[in-house]
């Protein structure tokens, strides 16, 4: 189920990286100011905007899954927020690198761009103890989503404000690429579709790993004797994808609204 | 690729150098971890499924392996 279309995203994604690096460093020149250190942004920007997209996203799911009761909703949400949170902590590494780099500071605290990225990634770092703190899986699906979808909102209006109140101190990307020479927005935009695609491959990585899982436990459980749809011993933060068979009987089970 | 490195000019490899290849390598160690975490995870769920088939049927499972039969 999820696995389908895999293959295809996995070989788009290694064309897409092979080409970023291949242009980022054969083909986009030098940058007069920052020289060779410049060319970690096409690294840095790219992982912050795929995974700030990532949180909003997060965010739409968990309102899904509050609008339809859904598991499989949460199981997206709990997935794409994971997975943003790794790019986050990439985002924060490159960005603390290059700062070393440039500023000759692994952090600066007086840089509104870079203190606003830390309080999203701490945000979304409580989003897993949370979910951990809830044994009832049902209640830690709904909690999570309605953190999801608080979180998400806050992400675009923190990105805005920064923004709005900013002393121009941070190199500006989004929205400034029109003034970047062709061959250097050309490897941005390539950079940007490779971490874009990165993202979506892992996270349905981590879905079908998670399904599949769901499914041998299932099996497991129906050749034992048990319930498939019995709950799971122990607690956990992630959400219990649902086998197939345990989706339709419950499917099958909701009243048409 | 020997032509391409020929044609293009040499990388500034010196101050800058580390810092970038330090960023690259954050992202390719990432990559890396969850490529390793993956592994594991389907080495697990091979195990689960030898178990399985060992389960539903005693005489396959102790013949042969998973996907023994393709």
């Amino acid at each position: 189920m999820y696995g389908k279309g895999l293959r295809a995203l996995s070989i788009s994604t290694v064309v897409a990286m092979a080409s970023s690096l291949a242009l980022v460093f054969f083909y986009a020149p030098l940058e007069a100011e920052q020289g060779f250190l410049q060319k970690i942004f096409y690294v840095h920007v790219p992982l912050a905007i795929v995974s700030l997209c990532g949180f909003v996203i997060g965010g739409l799911l968990a309102v899904q899954h509050l609008r339809t009761r859904d598991s499989r909703w949460d199981m997206r949400s709990y997935v794409v927020i994971h997975m943003s949170l790794i790019f986050g902590l990439a985002t924060l590494m490159t960005g603390s690198i290059w700062a070393k780099g440039s500023w000759g500071h692994w952090w600066v605290w007086n840089e509104p761009t870079l203190v606003s990225f830390l309080i999203v990634f701490l945000l979304y770092a409580t989003y897993q103890p949370l979910r951990f703190a809830i044994e009832d899986p049902e209640r830690q699906s709904r909690y999570a989503s309605v953190f999801a979808v608080t979180a998400g909102a806050f992400v675009p209006l923190n990105f805005i404000a920064v923004r709005a109140s900013t002393a121009y101190l941070h190199p500006r990307v989004l929205g400034s690429t029109s003034n970047l020479p062709g061959s250097m927005a050309l490897t941005f935009l390539v950079s940007l579709v490779a971490i874009a695609l990165l993202f979506a491959t892992l996270c349905k990585y981590e879905l079908t790993a998670k399904h599949t899982r769901a499914q041998v436990r299932a099996l497991r459980r129906r050749l034992s004797g048990e319930s498939a749809s019995a709950p799971l011993g122990g607690r956990s933060a992630a959400p219990s994808a649902q086998p197939i068979a345990a989706i339709g009987a419950r499917t099958a089970g909701r009243p048409v609204s | 690729m020997g032509l391409l490195l020929a044609e293009t000019p040499a990388l500034p490899l010196h101050e800058a150098g580390k810092y970038v290849a330090g960023a690259y390598i954050v992202l390719l160690a990432m990559v890396l971890v969850y490529v390793a975490i993956m592994s594991v995870r389907l080495g697990r769920i091979e195990r689960d499924l030898g178990e399985l088939l060992e389960l539903s049927d005693p005489d396959t499972g102790r013949s042969g392996e998973v996907g023994q039969d393709r």
